[in-house]
């Protein structure tokens, strides 16, 4: 199969994640509970994990908490910062793990929108909206959808001009973009583990910029166990119940293989893959390429095929043993924003284990696709 | 022997505590707070010589590390708490 799924979840992780993973199970047990080495290891290795995440992202390692994905830790952000019916800005390229939690808020949410690829009006339509009264701003680094690079740095220091804190959805951009906590001074960045950090699914972190979060489970921590409330120190505060520890070996596994590798090589790795396959695509009759070029646009890539829905399209290509995503991507918001909400889009998303070849056989297979819909024969590489 | 334990406010403050200490070659032995002076429950403390504490103090300044507690833990094994 050729996995170009990434943005969900990679599948091809380095082999010493699943290594450590399965180690994980049969040798730790909870860290901060009991001196025995089982626990001892645990604490070990989820430190190591902490560390090198906060080496990455630039805070302390108490700063970074476990959560079980990226959608666990914008909840826990999102429920901190925002109250029942408070005033939120967000772009327009959201995903639903901030616009369902900011529905259910009964949040006022102020959407910032801007063409696809246009840094500048998006940064113009952020500073438009961020006013007196506004008790959060969000926003992705990455889209999900289309692999907009959206200008975090610029939109985190307009957050620090006018006090408003500042959640950081990293899902798409962590292990591929860098992100300092202590420069951006976000109050939240979450991410998942399991795509751009190479762990196993059930894994995510929390960078954590402000004390106080609320938590959204409450129970054992292993510490201050005497407190009838949750801790007040982090990173305890937010990790209440056993640890996903066999999850948390595999990602620490996945973060050295990000450090290891290094981000800039990754990032231009898998920009040079989006292009390449932006470049066979937009030469196929029928087919529409978002692309935004090197630096704009990440390893999402999206297209559409005249006169085939999207779903059809992931389907066959399935049966020809190359995975995509097809239809909104969870984020409705985004394909509202730029015109592809009626009929969705097909994304191929690129990890560090991809190739030029599997891009090669996706052109070709999507150029026969077009052709069985009486597209013009292309230059794809359709025989 | 006599020991200092420095009480933390979670394990992972133990950990980058005795990191820290190791860092500067201060032995130091991450462990559970004895019951006796954990305060509100479970914890973790990070044990050193008698004759290391001043220098980990410093070393934890500088880092940003402002211990809970410290406690004197005597030839007998009792504990008494000490002033900061």
């Amino acid at each position: 199969m050729i996995y170009l799924d990434s943005a969900a979840t990679t599948l091809q992780k380095p082999q010493q994640v699943a290594r450590a993973t399965a180690w994980a199970v049969n040798h730790l047990s909870t860290p901060g509970r009991g001196s025995h080495p089982a626990a001892a290891r645990a604490a070990q290795i989820a430190y190591h994990c902490r560390t090198l995440a906060g080496d990455l992202f630039d805070c302390p390692p108490e700063q970074v908490v476990f959560t079980f994905n990226a959608t666990h830790g914008l909840n826990i952000a999102i429920k901190s910062l925002v109250p029942p019916g408070g005033r939120v800005v967000i772009s327009g390229y959201e995903h639903n793990a901030v616009t369902r939690p900011l529905y259910g808020l009964g949040a006022r949410v102020a959407v910032a929108e801007a063409p696809l690829f246009d840094s500048e009006e998006m940064l113009r339509a952020f500073e438009h909206l961020i006013v007196p009264g506004t008790d959060a701003v969000i926003c992705t680094q990455v889209s999900n959808v289309f692999g907009f690079v959206l200008p975090i740095e610029k939109i985190a220091q307009l957050c620090r001009w006018r006090g408003v804190p500042l959640i950081v959805d990293a899902s798409q951009s962590a292990g591929v973009l860098p992100l300092s906590l202590r420069e951006t001074e976000a109050a939240f960045v979450a991410m998942p583990g399991h795509k751009g950090l190479y762990g196993p699914q059930g894994t995510g972190l929390l960078l954590c910029g402000q004390e106080g979060a609320i938590p959204l489970l409450e129970g054992g921590t292993g510490s201050a166990s005497a407190q009838p409330e949750m801790p007040d120190v982090l990173p305890d505060r937010l990790e209440a119940g056993t640890h996903n520890m066999a999850g948390i070996a595999g990602l620490l596994e996945g973060l050295r293989f990000v450090r290891r590798t290094g981000l800039s090589k990754i990032r231009t790795y898998e920009e040079d893959l989006t292009a390449a396959a932006a470049a066979r695509l937009s030469r196929i009759a029928g087919v529409e390429v978002f692309y935004g070029g090197h630096g704009i646009q990440s390893g999402v890539l999206s297209f559409r095929m005249m006169g085939l829905d999207c779903e059809s399209v992931g389907e066959a290509l399935s049966t020809r043993g190359i995975a995509v995503r097809a239809g909104l991507h969870c984020a409705p918001l985004a394909h509202r924003t730029v015109g592809t909400f009626d009929t969705g889009t097909v994304r191929v998303s690129f990890s560090a284990f991809n190739t030029r070849k599997e891009v090669e056989l996706l052109a070709r297979e999507v150029a026969l696709l077009a052709r069985q819909r009486g597209f013009e024969k292309s230059d794809a590489g359709c025989k | 022997m006599v020991y200092y334990l420095i009480v933390c406010r979670s394990l992972t403050y133990a950990q980058r505590t005795a990191a820290v200490l190791e860092r500067v070659g201060i032995a130091a032995r991450l462990m559970r707070s004895p019951r006796i002076i954990a305060g509100d429950g479970c914890g973790y403390c990070v044990k050193l010589s008698e004759r290391n504490l001043a220098a980990a103090l410093t070393a934890l300044a500088r880092q940003g590390l402002s211990p809970k507690r410290v406690f004197l833990q005597n030839g007998d094994g009792s504990f008494r708490e000490v002033g900061l």
